[in-house]
């Protein structure tokens, strides 16, 4: 095996590994927005409920 | 006086290039009669005409008087806007500005078929370096699988400028190639039973998402991202702050602008540019031929990766929770059109079978995929060449 084909082979793996790595990181970071910055209600000063954010109890 | 001094472009012109120009015409006819990326593959089409037409001016011309080099219009495109990366990182900000990330928030483990399915580049990349092409090479032809053309233009301007014409072509051509390339290539990996598999579309998907967190979620993916792996921020960071635009809510009319004008007009010059690289002495070769059937390969085995991923998930999941196997194939960045070809793939086998939400999801999952496969190849080929 020559070593073009080694240094592949290796940039392969690592290259295959990092691509996951780097989604499970932001797998983990979309839950971790999701539970901090959840969807709220806004109300509006009237009092009037305009373009509804709200915690979402049903989240699963 | 001789034909040579009338007409010097018919008397100089080859064989090569007459190729050529049917190749131009083939990518029009496809663009127009087939609509496969006509937004890309129509100005590659008409540029290849251009630039194989003995003498064009619109490439760069050596004046037999004087000897000196007379700058065409597409080298100097080239040089300003594909050389220095400008047009496909304009692209990078428009795909950005175009892309919801909220099917992700509902259903973020389907991000992982993002990474799954970039499979196909580093075996492709493998093979490219048995069939002899050195690292930078066998990198830029492997990076076909991102089903990306931006990354592809990036990773091989970078790498092989040489190779850039063949693997722009054959990048937008698979993508648009995505109905005929993927279906057989699910059906010979799934059982009837694996493809009549329904996924819960109630709940998750009726779920809202936070305005806050989509508008975080940009900022801080690129704020990771460029910790991690410096080298992958310009491709990134240009999809994050696209996004970033259009979520933040104060610049409806730069998202609108990004989404329709820019990404109109820098494809417009980008595909045109790419065909300066089409001249007949550097596409009419074999090498052309092996990169397009290592870009059907690595299409291939991108397909191959996401749809093996999920059967391998689905030895870890509870019957009732399993996935649908063809949604692993979704995990290339060809969007919508992977998820399209997936969902009617599923309605083909149950026609009450709705596919098209977690096909979405695990999509978008991909268009980060394959930009995140060309920042790690872009990290990692330098340290190793």
């Amino acid at each position: 095996m020559t070593q073009a084909i080694e240094k592949t082979l290796e940039i392969a793996g690592i290259g295959i590994i990092g691509v996951f790595i780097f989604m499970v990181i932001f797998y983990l970071l979309i839950r971790a927005l999701d539970k901090f910055l959840p969807y709220k209600e806004e109300v509006s000063t009237e009092g009037n409920s305009v373009d509804v954010e709200t915690e979402d109890d049903t989240q699963n | 006086m001789g034909l040579e001094q009338l007409m010097p472009a018919i008397a100089l012109m080859t064989w090569q290039d007459l190729v050529m120009i049917a190749i131009g015409l083939i990518l029009i006819y496809l663009a127009i009669a087939k609509n496969y990326e006509p937004t890309l593959l129509l100005p590659i089409g008409f540029g290849a005409i251009l630039v194989n037409i003995p003498f064009s001016s619109a490439i760069t011309q050596i004046d037999p008087a004087t000897g000196q080099a007379m700058e065409g219009v597409l080298n100097t495109f080239f040089n300003a806007g594909i050389v220095t990366e400008i047009f496909p990182l304009l692209i990078f900000v428009a795909i950005g500005a175009m892309i919801d990330f909220s099917p992700l928030f509902r259903n973020p483990s389907l991000l992982l078929f993002g990474a799954a399915a970039q499979f196909g580049i580093f075996m492709t990349m493998i093979f490219a370096s048995l069939l002899g092409y050195d690292l930078r090479e066998a990198a830029s032809i492997g990076i076909i699988g991102a089903a990306d053309g931006p990354t592809s233009i990036v990773v091989a301007s970078r790498f092989a400028p040489n190779l850039l014409g063949p693997i722009s072509v054959a990048a937008y051509s698979y993508m648009a190639l995505v109905p005929i390339i993927q279906p057989p290539v699910i059906r010979l990996l799934t059982t009837k039973k694996e493809r009549l598999i329904r996924m819960s579309t109630a709940g998750s998907y009726n779920k809202k998402i936070s305005k806050k967190a989509l508008i975080a979620f940009p900022i801080v993916v690129t704020i990771v991202a460029g910790i991690i792996a410096p080298s992958s921020l310009a491709l990134i960071g240009f999809l994050m702050f696209g996004n970033l635009i259009r979520e933040c809510g104060v610049l409806n009319k730069l998202s609108l602008a990004a989404q329709n004008e820019l990404a109109s007009l820098v494809t417009l010059l980008l595909g045109i540019t790419i065909a300066s690289t089409m001249t007949s002495d550097r596409f009419i070769r074999v090498d052309t031929l092996i990169i397009i059937a290592l870009g059907l390969f690595a299409f291939i085995f991108d397909t191959f990766g996401g749809v093996i991923f999920a059967k391998f998930m689905n030895l870890f999941r509870k019957e009732g929770n399993k996935i649908n196997p063809m949604i692993g194939a979704c995990g290339i960045s060809a969007f919508p059109m992977s998820a399209r070809v997936i969902h009617q793939m599923g309605q083909k086998e149950d026609p009450f079978n709705y596919l098209l939400m977690p096909a979405v999801s695990a999509n978008v999952g991909g268009q980060i995929g394959s930009v995140v496969a060309g920042g790690i190849i872009l990290t990692l080929v330098p340290l190793f060449a």
